[in-house]
């Protein structure tokens, strides 16, 4: 009956644009991965020729992938892949939450600037910024100068020699924008008057934070944790820019550049990419999970 | 020079695996001769078209005032069409997705299959009476015998750029291609050729093998296993940057091509630095990797006549120099030989070995095209190097 009264006005069509969108952009797209991986190769120039038809599937290409990634030589390729992330997640946790907090609660008449000063770096090309940062590492570059004034070492170092550590420092900068974007969104929208609460029922300002603040900003951080790490997982320049290309640094992104614009062997590219979807698959079901358990225990 | 002409060279090797069995499966499909065309050479004496004449080519890979030259003598505009690889070029010229007069830089895997797909026509030469000037070894090409389709464009060699005031050149000429591996002074300044074929057969090379065109699986194994030691001895880098890299100190031994260290000391020195600090080393003659690109005019050109003399104009002598003052890759004409180019201030005395010498070409080696399944084995040990 309560249906009944409702406006007739109908806002399905609406959605229409929204999901033409979704299908030809994503869905098609990973259909079209899945035919690449498991197509076969044009015999005269080596390009993908993708199977459409699912009776036509060779899942060859994509066994032998699954092979080398479990156990394999391209085992320790995901591995390194993953710890790059957590550590780059690590940093941007450290850095992004405290700038988000202080944007969204501290600073008031800075907040404009702050917040303008957070969407800057979107104004310029990721690859522009890596390529910056390629210089101000150099060995006679300002990184080097500035750690040198303060005495924090005595003899320039080369930060491109392919060490982890810059790729992941790399990855820290080029993302935590992501990061901290969201979760300012959650922080900044935080009932004050459960934050008060906390203080009146005794609690000092740490426990507050630690016991209201954070719990309650918990879904801005899976937001932004989820914004910030997919990317990442695909990421194959930052790696490339900062440390020259060492193989010591390679990420899964790389070997997918490879396979699919460097060789002969476009499933194999193709099959990498539906190991990685299965694998960040399985971090968005966790996600979607949670989030969905919270919002039922919010109700 | 830009990353996309070295893009090209990186993926040249991937091409030539695509095209190595080009002429099987054209016999398959019904051709009866690997060599034939569909259509002769253009008659002497034509007028040249109206133009425009469309050329494609990697960027800035012709020098610009080198075009508007062409541009004013016939009274035609030239339009370059860009592309990134090798396998893009010939993707969109076999796919007619892209319609150009001349092809202007083929690299050798390709250009042989390119004619047995009947993508380029022979070239009439008495448009072209500057072929005189092109070095006599590349008269008869061993990918276009006879030089019936091409018309060589510059060439270059393989060898080791490292900086002379950190490394001894007497050091680097007894070490050879061992140099890479003993230099663990120099931890993460060591560099190799982001190119499987490359790299592997560098490797190859350095145990005294010079079939580089094997596809035995235990050979490529053995190279793999070689490269590996280089993670841990040297830290090595995987990159197509030397041209840039050693000039500005960041890398002090990389394997590279002779032409990047010509075009690292005309370009890329650091204020205060002089070119004197570059050195290069390649292997003695017999055991030496020389490449080259060329140029030939297409089957379905709509401008041959101007396509002719275009490779004419950028075959004369003063057009050549003029050319290589601004690209950095040696045009493969004789009067720009190591003494001409050293006395005219184009090449440093000390990187004088950068320029192949005849005796070189003659006795060169040759990446050639190889079988889909050779070339697979060089991509998965390629993979499993990359992945450290």
């Amino acid at each position: 009956m309560a249906d009944s009264r409702r406006p007739r006005t109908s806002w399905a069509p609406f959605a229409l644009p929204g999901v033409g969108w979704l299908v030809a952009f994503f869905v098609l797209s990973v259909y079209a991965v899945v035919a690449v991986a498991l197509g076969s190769t044009d015999p005269l120039l080596r390009t993908a020729r993708p199977a459409w038809n699912p009776a036509d599937w060779d899942t060859t290409a994509l066994t032998k992938v699954i092979s080398r990634v479990v156990g394999g030589d391209l085992g320790h390729v995901v591995t390194r892949t993953f710890g790059f992330v957590a550590l780059a997640l690590v940093g941007c946790v450290l850095i992004g939450y405290p700038v988000a907090y202080y944007a969204a609660r501290g600073a008031h008449r800075g907040r404009k600037i702050l917040l303008i000063a957070l969407v800057l770096p979107f104004w310029i090309s990721y690859l522009m910024r890596m390529m910056a940062w390629t210089n101000l590492l150099q060995p006679d570059g300002y990184v080097n100068k500035v750690l040198e004034v303060l005495h924090l070492q005595s003899e320039p170092r080369n930060w491109l020699d392919g060490d982890w550590y810059t790729v992941v420092i790399g990855l820290v900068y080029g993302y935590v924008p992501f990061f901290i974007l969201p979760l300012y969104s959650v922080l900044e929208r935080l009932d004050g008057r459960l934050l008060e609460a906390g203080r009146d029922l005794g609690a000092t300002a740490r426990q507050t934070f630690w016991h209201v603040t954070v719990p309650l900003s918990r879904p801005g951080l899976m937001a932004a944790s989820v914004i910030t790490i997919l990317p990442m997982f695909g990421d194959y320049y930052t790696n490339t820019y900062l440390t020259s290309g060492s193989p010591r640094t390679e990420m899964i992104g790389n070997q997918i550049e490879f396979y699919l614009r460097g060789s002969s062997q476009p499933q194999t590219g193709a099959s990498l990419v539906l190991v990685l979807m299965v694998m960040l698959f399985a971090l968005m079901a966790y996600y979607l999970v949670t989030t969905a358990r919270e919002q039922r225990m919010a109700r | 020079m830009t990353t996309s002409r070295r893009d090209f060279l990186r993926h040249s090797a991937q091409l030539g695996a695509a095209l190595g069995v080009a002429p099987a499966i054209l016999a398959a499909c019904g051709g009866d001769d690997e060599t034939s065309t569909t259509a002769g050479p253009i008659a002497d004496g034509l007028e040249p078209e109206a133009g425009p004449l469309r050329i494609v080519n990697y960027a800035d890979y012709i020098n610009p005032d080198v075009i508007v030259d062409f541009e004013t003598k016939y009274g035609v505009k030239v339009e370059v069409s860009s592309i990134t690889t090798d396998t893009e070029s010939v993707t969109k010229l076999a796919s007619g997705a892209l319609k150009v007069d001349l092809n202007h830089s083929m690299s050798t895997t390709s250009v042989g299959n390119l004619i047995a797909g009947g993508l380029l026509q022979p070239l009439n030469k008495s448009y072209i009476p500057n072929l005189a000037n092109v070095v006599p070894a590349y008269a008869d090409p061993w990918y276009d015998k006879g030089g019936v389709y091409t018309v060589p464009y510059t060439y270059f060699g393989t060898g080791i750029g490292y900086r002379a005031d950190r490394i001894d050149p007497a050091q680097v000429e007894e070490w050879g291609w061992d140099t890479l591996w003993n230099a663990t002074d120099f931890k993460g300044q060591v560099s190799v050729l982001d190119d499987e074929r490359e790299a592997l057969v560098m490797a190859m090379l350095r145990r005294g093998l010079t079939d580089v065109n094997t596809t035995d699986k235990a050979v490529i194994d053995t190279a793999l296993a070689d490269l590996l030691e280089l993670l841990d001895l040297v830290n090595v880098k995987v990159n197509i940057e030397g041209y840039k890299d050693i000039p500005e100190g960041t890398t002090t031994v990389a394997h590279t091509w002779s032409a990047d260290m010509i075009t690292g000391a005309a370009g890329y020195m650091p204020e205060g630095t002089d070119p004197s600090v570059l050195g290069f080393w390649h292997p003695p003659a017999g055991k030496y990797l020389v490449s080259n690109d060329s140029m030939g005019v297409m089957a379905n050109a709509e401008h041959p006549v101007l396509a002719h003399l275009w490779i004419n104009h950028i075959t004369d002598n003063a057009v050549a120099e003029k050319n290589f003052s601004w690209v950095g890759y040696l045009p493969v004409i004789t009067k720009l030989d190591a003494d001409y180019v050293i006395g005219a201030g184009l090449v440093p005395e000390n990187l004088r070995n950068c320029v192949p010498t005849a005796d070189e070409i003659a006795q060169g080696l040759f990446l050639r095209p190889l079988d889909p399944d050779g070339i697979a084995l060089y991509e998965q040990a390629w993979s499993t190097f990359r992945a450290g």
